[in-house]
């Protein structure tokens, strides 16, 4: 199945703005996309984000063994919003450097641990998590109805240059 | 030179618009709806560029009265009931062999699918309800939409013309925003329904109109100078032959669009978990 991720460069530039600032003890910042979704016409899917919910400061846990560790509140918060604004979530962070970013091991193991609860708020959404990097990007889905994640196979960022990552 | 060589589109003298412009073109997925006098022209243009992706729809057959603005369009192809659409992916795969091409000759509504996959949406029919509904359907997929319109008015000295070309990006001002729809002209629109003739259309200012959306297309996808402002809408006096920036856009300055800013104008409004179960059980995934 080919999965397809829009957003605006103006969003994206949202997402690069707050999850580049410092955190008082976290290495780095972490947030979801609000998005909705629609099927292809190829019998793909596409995700349009719409929005970032942030992670408060106080919602991390401090944790020197990974970049940045979302504590139950964080977790919870997003529930809540997925739930109200009928939203799929996309958790979202970066990676600093060119080129195609990869989830690390930690990352493989974090997001499937969370990523599908937000079934048990939002069940015939598509869900999932994305790493940016400067120039790029990678992103799996939890697409209802498949048991595996599958990798995102298209970004593109729709603005004044539109562009595929 | 070789067979293969002459088969393959040759983009070297338009390199300046990019390292990798031919790929990123190639790459784009396009849809004109409305092949007529105005989306004939986009479509030879797109063609020409190297654009490798077309969806084309347009519901209607060429008539003998379209030969006078139809670009592609032959006496046989009034002979033999040809459809619009048709008439313009045969003038693209004439130039760029390589570009694929789906042709629809349903209306627009009825194939709406297959827009979501496209990058760019042009908009080339005639009706202002027509252009509210797939603008709509363009904003609904983040899908950049331009639109272009002309018209021939009747004059108390005799015929005046104009037309626009509007760029209504996901954020950015719509066609409501730039007051090229409003509920007044939709009304008008409404109680002439059914009116019977055809309307004044001729080729220059559609030749025009298109190419100025095409440059609105170049400037999105493969611009030439990172710094190039883009004006959103474009009106065409076609009396005095000039185009210049619309006078709405000083008052648009920063503005924000609120017609198409609630999350639920996202994505499709009917959005089931079983349709997607019923495609993965056929295996079209």
């Amino acid at each position: 199945m080919r999965v397809v991720f829009k957003l605006t460069k103006r969003l994206l530039e949202k997402v690069y703005a707050r999850l580049e600032q410092s955190h008082p003890f976290a290495f780095e910042r972490v947030g979801f996309l609000l998005c909705r979704a629609g099927l292809l016409d190829d019998g793909g899917v596409v995700i349009l984000a719409h929005d970032l919910h942030d992670v408060a400061d106080e919602d991390y846990l401090d944790d020197p063994a990974v970049g940045a560790m979302m504590g139950p509140n964080a977790i919870r918060k997003a529930l809540q919003t997925s739930y109200n604004r009928q939203a799929s979530m996309f958790h979202v962070h970066l990676h600093l450097h060119r080129g195609k970013p990869h989830f690390s091991r930690v990352d493989e193991s974090e997001t499937a641990k969370f990523v599908p609860d937000f079934w048990n708020v939002q069940p015939v959404l598509p869900h999932g998590a994305i790493v940016f990097s400067e120039d790029s990007a990678c992103g799996k889905s939890w697409i209802p109805g498949l048991r595996a994640p599958i990798d995102i196979s298209q970004f593109s960022v729709v603005g004044i240059p539109t562009r595929k990552l | 030179m070789k067979e293969a060589d002459r088969a393959k589109l040759n983009l070297d003298r338009q390199s300046f618009l990019g390292r990798n412009s031919s790929s990123v073109l190639d790459g784009t997925r396009v849809a004109i709806v409305g092949l007529g006098g105005g989306g004939s022209h986009v479509a030879q243009q797109l063609g020409h560029l190297g654009v490798g992706e077309f969806v084309l729809i347009d519901p209607d057959v060429v008539e003998n009265t379209n030969l006078n603005r139809l670009v592609g369009a032959t006496q046989q192809d009034v002979a033999k009931s040809s459809s619009k659409a048709a008439v313009a992916g045969r003038v693209i795969v004439g130039v760029n062999p390589g570009a694929r091409i789906s042709i629809e000759t349903a209306r627009w509504q009825l194939c709406a699918i297959a827009l979501r996959s496209c990058d760019v949406v042009f908009g080339c029919v005639d009706s202002i309800a027509e252009r509210e509904q797939l603008e709509t359907a363009a904003r609904r997929y983040l899908t950049p939409y331009i639109d272009i319109g002309m018209d021939v008015h009747r004059m108390a000295e005799g015929f005046s013309i104009g037309g626009q070309v509007a760029l209504s990006m996901p954020e950015g001002p719509c066609l409501r925003c730039m007051g090229i729809i409003d509920d007044r002209k939709l009304e008008l629109e409404a109680q002439a329904y059914g009116a019977a003739g055809g309307r004044p259309q001729v080729v220059w200012p559609n030749g025009l109109l298109a190419s100025l959306a095409v440059g609105f297309f170049v400037q999105l996808f493969t611009p030439w100078r990172k710094e190039l402002g883009l004006p959103v809408l474009l009106e065409f006096d076609g009396d005095a032959q000039t185009v210049s920036p619309s006078n709405k856009l000083l008052y648009l300055g920063e503005h924000e669009c609120t017609h198409f800013a609630d999350f639920s104008s996202l994505g499709d409004p009917f959005w089931t978990v079983n349709d997607l179960r019923n495609r993965i059980a056929a295996g079209k995934n």
